[in-house]
């Protein structure tokens, strides 16, 4: 119809050129080219203003998503692994790889046992092995990771939409970094307000326990293990838990029950959401399996261990990517001038 | 004549408290020497009006006065049996409710109300209507295409008999040309083959229509219920008469030829919507070049509408074949690409859902744009569009340029009219004959003659049927109150016609030049012959009769004379200035109740008469007020000019053109040209009335009082 109500009523879309606006003409004629290279795709955070306030039913929010579910694709290196999270055929696949790995690494540390006597998940995994393997993945995750920004920015770069350079390219991580940390931008979502909520404590509980799991790493020096519950380490990551636990199930039950304005719900962001929801509630368990020595404590580990792996090992190919090229499209944004 | 006349006079909604009721009662008994006079507290109540109606049957009155709110309200409640004249005096909404009570000056506007009322009643006739002789109840369709036929079929389902004239030698029209036709029923997504097939074979299965295919008109003549309609078929004469006409000539496309800006004529696959049409309806969609297949289409929308150096308007029904086009195209050939330029996308009404039907289907691309170029190079056709959706300028590669072309009406010379004032059908903007696109729909400026579908103005074949449907009525309702002798729009069921003294004319045909509807022929002399049911009833002849030789029999020369004679005129030295102030019965007499019911409060000087249209006053009804000692006089009349609200066309146009005239009349007189004015009032201006009435007091306040005061 081009009201151009979806572009007015977004709270983030910039006073040049708006989006989601142009986004959905470029849609319309195919323009791939165009949309892949443009950082405002990234700018949007979906939160369903423009969805709700279309007076002719089209979903520039739903739109824009796919957009970026198409640019973890799109950008994945080596593509083959996003390819297998992206078809609910692979998923056990994908489900078996970590499986297989992690079998395998108890399996040579000699341990493939249910340990007996008080649950201690250090013997039945130890340590070492599970830092030095999970170092070791995550630093090939990084290097695909890079890949796939090397790739993105050159995309970028080739978008002759926007030209106005004239910030320092530190200054504007460090403001798309500060940014982030406080969800200022999130905040001025008009109609769900919940989402910024969600998306704040999801956050939040995921760079707590991002800071836990490193001291952790570290701190098999300094503790003796296992922790008690009410060691400051154990105490800041239950309330992560918390945090997560708590954002992930409005997250999950607004996208079932309000898909009018949560959006339509694809596959991708199905394996993302149950993946961490999984992960969440497996490590509750996990923890008072511990506490009240359950036998089948071993089993949970290793279930959270699989999907530990599973989010932070497949993160630039889910999802979960989000993180890497929203942060590099803000910064973009603001190297451009797009503010 | 003198006439037994019964005044009554109302003391509710707040009358009885403002004025000196008793006092207006003297005036009716003293001056008036009137059969009674009676005043009541609820005087629209049973009970009042069991009191008129027992004096009407038992006094005999000729007339009844009710002096008591504006002739616009309490209508059903005030009308008696048809003989008797029923007078209504405005003291409500145009005295009490807009004047301070208790005031000298309201009361001395009271009684002059009261007293012009009384003497209009005394001085006009109740009318007698016109009827014909040998009416017919017959209706002429000309135009045997979609709107035609269905005008045909209503008409006679309706019980009516048709003459159905075609020029062509078959029905149908312009949708015998159609490969297909937009989406007429839910959900309206799909194409549907055109519909005039089955409207031809129901036509033919109503016995009361008669067809004349290869038959053109040859001359009309007469009026509205006595039409002589002179047809020629194949060369053979027949003649006919009917009661009224519908005119569905249609449409033409309008001239691609003169679309340079777009290539055609320089391009041989550069074609108009028309033509791509027929390509389809061939099953041959191929480019005109060299015969190979298309594989991608550029519909160019507005080429040559809403475009000042063509046609200024929006033919209304080319975004929507564009869309249907895009679609058959696509459906040929699924390999096929489509791009649809545009300035807005109209698709009115159900057609929306068609357009969002188009929009699914992702080899359909639609943009806003400009095309600026246009160029060929290896047998493509190359578009430059400029200020796309895209916020930049595109090119994009073709087979085949379609045009959307607009609409330009028939011409409704092709009626023949044997009328004083032409042939054809008044043009008005953009050349179609419609009267009042927003008032009247599917008149004409020719009394019963009804403009249907899009000679009417642009449409497409939903619209043309429904056009088609309303016209009929309108020609229905056209033929029946012919019957009875009453006037059919807008002056609907009145039964006085202007009655000429035609042994006092001089044949200057002003009256025959003037009236907007052409009611009037001529003899080679110049003589007036009228034709009552061509009559729309306004005046504007009577107002430009310099012999005063036009008159109703409720509204004459005489009848406002004697109004104007019946006002008392304070002499200069009381320092009360009259100024008599001549409105429009149908915007600016409303506009004045508006004020009333708004308490607006504007000067008691004025004196307010009533008029048809501001186009009938009489240059007469203006020398006899100054000479009667007015010090100004006041014309007010509806919008004129392009957007114009004038019931009957251009009767404040003409009181501006003989307003030179008048001052010709002030300076013979030695009076200020001050001394008349003309104003404009649209129906909803009301809150203009106090500051035209003050500001003109005010001027007339400057010049002094009128030197004839003293004669």
């Amino acid at each position: 119809m081009q009201c151009g109500t979806c572009s007015v009523i977004c709270n983030l879309s910039p006073a040049e050129k708006p989006f989601p606006r142009k986004e959905m003409i470029w849609a319309g004629w195919g323009l791939k080219d165009k949309l892949l290279s443009d950082p405002d795709i990234w700018l949007c955070l979906q939160c369903g203003d423009c969805t709700t306030t279309c007076p002719r039913g089209v979903k520039p929010g739903d739109v824009l998503a796919s957009l970026r579910n198409f640019s973890y694709l799109h950008y994945a290196r080596p593509k083959f692994l996003a390819k297998l999270l992206s078809k609910p055929k692979y998923l056990p696949v994908v489900i078996a790889i970590p499986i297989i790995f992690i079998l395998t690494i108890i399996y040579f540390a000699g341990t493939l046992t249910i340990p007996e006597g008080v649950v201690n998940y250090s013997k039945f995994f130890p340590h070492l092995y599970l830092n030095i393997s999970f170092s070791i993945l995550l630093f090939l995750m990084i290097i695909g990771m890079i890949k796939s920004i090397k790739v993105f920015q050159k995309d970028l770069k080739k978008n002759t939409a926007f030209k106005k350079h004239k910030n320092s390219l530190l200054r504007c991580f460090i403001s798309a970094i500060k940014e982030i940390l406080t969800h200022e931008k999130f905040n001025k979502c008009r109609y769900h307000k919940y989402r910024y909520y969600t998306h704040l404590m999801v956050f939040w509980g995921f760079i707590i326990l991002l800071i836990v799991t490193i001291f952790a790493i570290i701190a098999v020096v300094f503790f003796e293990y296992p922790l008690s519950l009410w060691n400051p380490v154990k105490i800041a990551s239950n309330f992560a838990a918390f945090l997560l636990f708590t954002g992930l199930t409005v997250m999950i039950y607004n996208r079932i029950v309000n898909k009018s304005f949560a959006g339509n719900s694809n596959y991708m962001d199905w394996v993302f959401l149950i993946s961490i929801y999984l992960l969440v509630i497996s490590g509750v368990f996990v923890q008072i399996a511990r506490f009240q020595n359950w036998t089948i404590a071993y089993h949970l580990y290793t279930l959270h261990l699989v999907l530990d792996w599973f989010v932070i090992i497949y993160a630039p190919y889910t999802k979960f990517g989000h993180f890497i090229y929203r942060t590099i499209a803000m910064t973009y944004a603001k190297y451009v001038g797009r503010e | 004549m003198n006439k037994k006349t019964g005044v009554y006079i109302c003391s509710g909604c707040e009358i009885g408290k403002c004025i000196d009721i008793d006092a207006l009662a003297n005036i009716a008994k003293n001056e008036y020497n009137t059969e009674c006079c009676i005043n009541h507290s609820f005087l629209c109540n049973d009970e009042g009006i069991g009191i008129i109606k027992k004096d009407i049957a038992e006094k005999k009155l000729d007339a009844v006065v009710i002096a008591a709110c504006s002739s616009r309200v309490n209508t059903s409640e005030f009308s008696f049996e048809n003989n008797v004249i029923i007078e209504r005096v405005n003291l409500r909404e145009q005295v009490v409710w807009c004047h301070p009570p208790n005031d000298e000056d309201t009361q001395m506007l009271a009684e002059d109300t009261l007293r012009m009322g009384i003497a209009k009643t005394m001085s006009i006739l109740n009318p007698e209507p016109f009827i014909g002789e040998n009416l017919s109840s017959d209706i002429l369709v000309i135009g045997g295409g979609i709107t035609g036929i269905t005008s045909a079929i209503e008409a006679a389902k309706a019980g009516y008999k048709i003459y159905l004239v075609e020029k062509s030698d078959k029905l149908g029209g312009w949708a015998n040309n159609l490969y297909k036709q937009l989406p007429q029923k839910y959900p309206y997504q799909q194409l549907e083959n055109p519909i005039i097939s089955d409207k031809i074979s129901e036509i033919e299965k109503f016995n009361n229509i008669d067809i004349f295919t290869s038959s053109e008109i040859k001359e009309i003549s007469g009026q509205p219920g006595m039409f002589e309609i002179l047809i020629s078929q194949n060369g053979k004469d027949k003649n006919f008469r009917a009661g009224s006409i519908v005119m569905a000539t249609g449409w033409k496309p309008y001239d691609a030829t003169k679309l340079t800006e777009f290539g055609y004529g320089r391009f041989k696959n550069i074609i108009t919507n028309v033509e791509m049409e027929h390509l389809a309806k061939e099953n041959n969609i191929i480019k005109p070049s060299d015969g190979k297949p298309v594989n991608s289409v550029l519909f160019i929308q507005c080429a040559g509408s809403r475009d000042n150096k063509h046609l200024p308007y929006c033919s209304n029904f080319c975004c929507g074949t564009s869309l249907k086009q895009a679609k058959y195209i696509r459906d040929f050939n699924a390999e096929s690409s489509v791009f649809i330029i545009y300035k807005d996308i109209r698709t009115p009404g159900h057609y929306e859902n068609f357009y969002k039907e188009i929009q699914n289907d992702e080899q359909i691309f639609l943009t806003k744009g400009d095309v600026v170029d246009i160029s060929e190079e290896n047998e493509e056709l190359i578009v430059t569009v400029d200020n796309t959706l895209f916020d930049e300028q595109i090119q994009i590669k073709v087979d085949l340029i379609v045009l959307a072309t607009g609409m330009t009406p028939a011409n409704s010379e092709e009626l023949n009219l044997n009328y004083r004032l032409g042939k054809g059908l008044p043009l008005l903007k953009y050349n179609f004959p419609d009267s009042h696109f927003i008032c009247f729909p599917y008149e004409t400026r020719r009394t019963g003659i009804y403009a249907a579908g899009a000679l009417r103005e642009p449409m497409d074949i939903t619209s043309s049927i429904e056009d088609a449907a309303g016209a009929t009525l309108k020609a229905i309702q056209c033929i029946e109150a012919t019957k009875r002798g009453e006037s059919v729009h807008p002056r609907s069921g009145d039964k006085s016609y202007p009655d000429l003294y035609l042994e006092r004319c001089t044949d200057c045909k002003r009256c025959t030049e003037e009236c907007p509807f052409g009611a009037y022929d001529e003899t080679e002399k110049g003589t007036p012959l009228p034709n009552p049911n061509r009559c729309r009833r306004c005046g504007i002849c009577l107002g430009a009769c310099p012999e005063r030789i036009i008159n109703f029999s409720d509204f004459s020369i005489n009848s406002i004379s004697s109004m104007i004679k019946a006002v008392n005129i304070p002499d200069e030295f009381e320092e009360k200035p009259r100024v008599l102030v001549f409105v429009c019965e149908n915007d600016a007499y409303p506009a004045f109740d508006m004020a009333g019911f708004k308490r607006l409060q504007y000067s008691a000087y004025v004196r307010i008469i009533p008029v048809r249209c501001i186009g009938s006053v009489n240059n007469v009804w203006i020398s006899d007020a100054l000479s009667q000692g007015f010090d100004g006089i006041l014309q007010i009349g509806c919008k004129p000019g392009e957007n114009y609200q004038c019931h009957f066309i251009n009767g404040s146009e003409l009181t501006e053109k003989r307003g030179e005239n008048i001052s010709e009349t002030l300076e013979k007189m030695m009076l200020e040209p001050e001394r008349i004015k003309t104003e404009f009032l649209e129906i909803n201006e009301y809150h203009r009335i106090p500051e035209i009435i003050n500001d003109y007091i005010e001027i007339i306040e400057d010049i002094g009082p009128n030197p004839f005061k003293e004669i």
